[in-house]
Parts: C-alpha cells; sequence; structure tokens
C-alpha cells in the first residue's frame, strides 16, 4: 500500500471509531433526524381524508340511507356529524370547517314508476371551495355511475379506463423521505465540521497535525471517507425505519447506485462544512456563515416541504442551491426507479457545485 | 561533539512594525540540548514556529542538517518532532490510537507499546486522554512527538504548570532523549530547568539574543563582574523540602 493512503486509511479509520463513542454526535446524526422522519411520516400517512363535508339526508326512502352509510365509509370523506340543516351547512362553509354539502332532497331513491330508484342530489360550495365541490361532484358522478350501470343494463358505446402508467406512484411520504437524506446529509456534513474543526483549532490538534508532514488534501480525503461511511451508517437506519411497517417506504431502484449517488452528495455537502469550518478561526465566526449557507437549502432544496409546492419562479430559482439535485437524485432511484445514467443533469450540477466548493475550501484552509 | 545540526542566520520575524524577531543568529551541535530563555514576548516562540516551519521567514535563513527551512520545509517535518500543547488531542481516542495516527501522518507504522513504556504511561494505553493528569498529558504528547524518531526536538516551555514531581519525571525524560543522541531544543521560563537540562542556552530580550553561552559560563561572568547575591544562599531550598517529604513518585 502506498503511504499517502495508508495515511488516509488510518486517519478515517480512527475518526470513524471516535464516531461510535460519541453519543452526542450519534443522537444528531441517527436519531435527530429519524425524529422528523415520524412526525413528517405521520403528516403524509393522513393524506387519504382530502374533504370535510356537511351531509343532510332529506329522505326517507331505503336506497337514500344506503347511500349515507356508503358515504361515511368512503376514506375521501369526513363527514361533519353537527350539520343537520342548510343554514347550519352555510354558516359552516363560510368559516371554512367543511369545504361542501351534499343535499339527497326529499324523495331521493325512492322507487318511481320506472321500477327502480332515481333522484339527484345536489352540492352545495362556497365560492372558496370550488376546487373542493368539483372533486365532490366527480367522485360521486362515479359512485352514481356504478349504481347506474347496475340498476340499468345497457351497453356504452364509448367509454374510458385509466391505467397507471408508474406502478411506483410517488406518495408524499417518497418526498419526505428523500428530502430527510438531505438533512441528514446536511447535519452531517455541515452542522458536524463547522463546530469540531474549530474546537480542533482552538485544542491545538491541527496545529499538531500541521507540523507533521501530513497533506492539507490527505486530511480533506481522510475526513470525507470517515464521513460517507458514517453517513452511510445513519441514513441506512433512517431508510430501514422509513422501510417498516410503520411507514411503508418502499425502495424500488438499485441500492448500489442509491449508495453511490447518497457517497456523491455527502462528498459534496461536506465540502461546504470543511470550507466554513476550515477558514474559521473560532466558533463565533463558523456559526453564522454556516447558517447564511446551510437555511435557504433547508427551506428551499426540498428537505422539509416539496418543491412541486413552490411557485414557478422559486422552483426555478432553487434549482441551481447544491442540495436539490441531490434530493432529486435520491429521490429518482429510490422511488422512481431511475439509474445513475437517467439521471446526468442531477450529477453533473452536483459534480460543478463539487469543484467550486472544494476549489475554495483548498484556499482558505488554515489550521491555525 | 560532532559537526552542527542547526544554523539559524540573521533571522527576523516582524508583525505590522513590531519586530518580533531582530536578526538573531545562532548554531546548534548535533547531540546538544539548548535552551531559549527569556520574558515573555521577547521572541522565544516564534522563533521557534519559524524552525518548526510553522511561520514564514521574514528575512535571514535556517539551515537543519542540510536541509533549508524556507525552501524544503516537507523535508524538515520529517525530521523534526514538536511537542505540543498537552490538549492537542483528540477526546475519545484511546492513545494507542492517538500514537497509530500520528505515526500514520508519517506515513509509518509505529512500536505504540514500547513508545508508551519509554513514558510510562504503558497501563494507560486503552485511555483517553482526557482521562490523563497534567504530567501525564505532558509526558504523553512528548511519545506523541517521538514517533518518527526525529533527529531534532523541540520542546516549548514543557513544564509550565506542572508540579515538583512531574516537572522532574519531564527532565528525566529529556535526559533519555539526550543520551538516544536526540538534539533538543527547549524554551523555558524556570532558570533552575534551563541549568539542570542545556547545554547551553541563549538569552532573548526584545527579540535579540544579549547573551548565548552554557550556564555555567554565564553564571562566572557574572560572578566575574563582581555579583553578590542579596541572600544568603541556604544548602537547600523550600523545593527540596517538598520533594523530600512528598517523595519523588513517579506517574500519576
Amino acid at each position: 500500500m502506498p503511504k499517502w493512503l495508508f495515511t488516509i486509511l488510518v486517519f478515517a479509520k480512527i475518526s470513524i471509531r471516535r464516531y461510535f463513542r460519541d453519543k452526542l454526535a450519534i443522537f444528531f446524526t441517527v436519531l435527530f433526524p429519524l425524529i422528523f422522519l415520524v412526525v413528517f411520516g405521520s403528516f403524509s400517512k393522513n393524506n387519504d381524508v382530502s374533504f370535510h363535508i356537511g351531509l343532510i339526508n332529506q329522505s326517507h326512502s331505503q336506497f337514500a340511507q344506503k347511500f349515507v352509510s356508503d358515504t361515511k365509509s368512503n376514506k375521501m370523506f369526513k363527514i361533519d356529524p353537527q350539520v343537520s340543516n342548510l343554514s347550519e351547512a352555510k354558516s359552516k362553509m363560510s368559516r371554512g370547517e367543511i369545504d361542501a354539502t351534499l343535499v339527497l332532497p326529499p324523495g331521493f331513491g325512492e322507487i318511481k314508476d320506472n321500477s327502480y330508484p332515481s333522484g339527484q342530489a345536489v352540492i352545495y360550495y362556497d365560492e372558496n371551495s370550488i376546487p373542493a365541490a368539483q372533486t365532490l361532484k366527480s367522485v360521486l358522478q362515479g359512485q352514481f355511475e356504478a349504481i347506474n350501470t347496475s340498476l340499468v343494463k345497457v351497453q356504452m358505446p364509448f367509454n374510458v379506463v385509466s391505467k397507471s402508467t408508474n406502478t411506483q406512484g410517488l406518495s408524499k411520504l417518497d418526498y419526505t423521505v428523500s428530502g430527510l437524506i438531505g438533512f441528514s446529509i446536511i447535519g452531517l456534513g455541515i452542522f458536524g465540521p463547522v463546530n469540531y474543526f474549530p474546537l480542533m483549532k482552538r485544542q491545538g490538534v491541527l496545529r499538531r497535525l500541521h507540523i507533521t508532514p501530513l497533506r492539507v488534501w490527505q486530511f480533506f480525503v481522510s475526513s470525507v471517507l470517515s464521513n460517507a461511511v458514517i453517513g452511510l451508517f445513519s441514513i441506512g437506519i433512517m431508510i430501514a425505519v422509513a422501510s417498516s411497517p410503520l411507514f411503508h417506504f418502499k425502495i424500488v431502484g438499485n441500492y448500489l447506485e442509491l449508495a453511490v449517488f447518497i457517497v456523491f452528495g455527502i462528498l459534496t455537502i461536506f465540502g461546504i462544512g470543511l470550507a466554513i469550518g476550515g477558514w474559521a478561526k473560532n466558533e463565533n465566526q463558523a456559526a453564522p456563515l454556516a447558517n447564511i449557507v446551510v437555511f435557504p437549502m433547508l427551506f428551499l432544496s426540498g428537505t422539509f416541504f416539496p418543491r412541486y409546492a413552490m411557485p414557478e419562479w422559486l422552483q426555478h430559482v432553487t434549482t441551481f442551491l447544491p442540495l436539490t439535485p441531490i434530493i432529486d437524485g435520491i429521490r429518482m432511484i429510490a422511488t422512481e426507479g431511475k439509474h445513475l445514467t437517467d439521471i446526468g443533469p442531477q450529477i453533473g450540477l452536483t459534480a460543478l457545485w463539487a469543484i467550486v466548493i472544494y476549489a475554495i475550501a483548498f484556499r482558505v484552509f488554515r489550521w491555525e | 561533539m560532532a559537526g552542527t545540526i542547526l544554523e539559524v542566520k540573521n533571522l527576523q520575524k516582524s508583525y505590522g512594525d513590531k519586530k518580533a524577531v531582530n536578526g538573531i543568529s545562532f548554531q546548534v551541535k548535533k547531540g546538544e540540548t539548548f535552551g531559549i530563555l527569556g520574558p515573555n514576548g521577547a521572541g522565544k516562540t516564534t522563533t521557534l514556529e519559524m524552525i518548526e516551519t510553522l511561520r514564514p521567514i521574514d528575512g535571514g535563513s535556517v539551515v537543519l542538517d542540510g536541509v533549508n527551512v524556507a525552501d524544503e520545509p516537507q523535508k524538515i517535518r520529517y525530521m523534526i518532532g514538536v511537542q505540543t500543547q498537552s490538549t492537542a488531542f483528540m477526546d475519545k481516542v484511546k492513545l494507542t490510537e492517538l500514537l497509530e495516527q500520528q505515526a500514520a501522518a508519517y506515513g509509518e507504522k509505529t512500536d505504540v507499546k514500547q513508545l508508551l513504556a519509554d513514558v510510562n504511561l504503558t497501563e494507560k494505553a486503552d485511555s483517553y486522554v482526557e482521562d490523563l493528569s497534567g504530567g501525564q498529558k505532558q509526558r504523553f504528547s512528548i511519545a506523541a512527538a517521538l514517533v518518527h524518531k526525529p533527529k531534532v526536538f523541540f520542546l516549548d516551555e514543557p513544564t509550565t504548570g506542572l508540579d515538583p514531581q512531574a516537572r522532574r519525571r519531564l527532565w528525566e525524560l529529556v535526559q533519555q532523549l539526550q543520551k538516544r543522541d536526540v538534539t533538543v531544543i527547549l524554551t523555558t521560563h524556570y532558570m533552575e530547568e534551563a541549568e539542570e537540562l542545556c547545554d547551553r542556552v541563549a538569552i532573548m530580550d526584545e527579540g535579540k539574543i544579549v547573551a548565548l553561552d552554557s550556564p555555567k559560563n554565564l553564571i562566572r561572568q557574572l560572578l566575574g563582574r563582581g555579583f553578590k547575591k542579596q541572600r544568603r544562599v541556604e544548602q537547600a531550598d523550600l523545593e527540596d523540602v517538598f520533594i523530600d517529604i512528598t517523595g519523588k513518585k513517579l506517574g500519576n
């Protein structure tokens, strides 16, 4: 083994061992992201209930009773039990407590001359909740159509069937998990070195290394190496928890490709920590700068909030933050089953950032 | 003694208008123990740091065993060992691992057991530095600086803050180095330390060397100028009493 490699491996080995003895570091890199996963994961689980509606049944028919109980068991709706008449419903709608009100008028579902039940349901809605009313209408229409075809046997000349092209359709959890992996990478790669580099300077650890023939690049490579191992460890735990029956997260892509891309992301983001921590003379210099750099990425790169929910102009701007292509790439491999060859733009942008970041980090590094 | 190992010529360093080191010259012979004395701010530490490649040299030259420090700092780093602050080690890393890492910085493997035995820390091999006493830390930092068997060894105020026993234990370590023919260059505030350890001392003041000779000669010259100490000299002093009563225990 060449001497330079031996040096790097020994340094990396010892800092990995040190990490596993540091309970505080383990808390912040493993447990902390898990807490976020539990919080954000449970948000995205309650996705099914989309609409709060009022339901007023003025009919006494058997069909209407059955229709009400069917609607109650539909996960799309949550029915407000307090609504019993239209004026109550209107005031609740105006306060935004319910999105729409479904009224089954008198005689709805009664069997008339043509021997099967019929009727017309009415949806009342507020100007503020037009999309909710439209969705409710189309859902009910679907429900009625199914009932209609079971009652009246007719062959429809035209019909339409929807087929999913993507069997792994993205859920909110998929965005949450890839965002939290990004959060992990930031925590480990920026907040870590920004704290311990100034500390090592204050203690004289770096000065002692400066006296030896150790090169800056050897020190950097060994730090990246240990960071990558620790990062894979903590992210692995997070993915394991997310994949548990608790959250049902599923990785459809190739694990090796995912690991390779995550390591690439860790390398890039860790460079930011190296640059700030390596430049700063003390903690007071490092912390504010780290916050300035981290916060835009924390909120705009899709860590906590998916970027698709942002206004378009903001999406364009945030595309170029260093963490954005990393989170996008992770999601594309993990949940969309893409390969490294499919995510060229993400790899290219990340590589560009890596070059810029390390050029700065090497220039500003100081041992003391 | 054999030839010169360190040659400092007209060495200079300024911080702004202040000349921290103002054109000093001296030579150190192979195997010698050389002391640099002086009050705080005299330029002792700056001088050492320039020789150790830690600080750029403003003027003059330093040649160590035929290698110019300014031209080939990387070569110099393989030849020198520097005792650093006793805090200069990461926490939660065992002594053996710290030595392994220190040696790896030179691309070498080292005999960790022997190094720890040399500084009487064998039973602390699996401890962390933060669990050592002040004297033990100081000894460990010497062991760490010796992993690559340097030719020249630097100590900057090695016994500041140590109790008398720990100080004497450290002196013994330095004397062991002398027996192994390692050239030792140290700075100190304590005159008895310089007298005990150094073959020759340079006294610095305001960036200049104001005297350079063996401790004995310096004292002889002073007496030659008709100096008389005010106080009557006792055959023992309070430190001797302290050492006698508490015993010169090693370790702790």
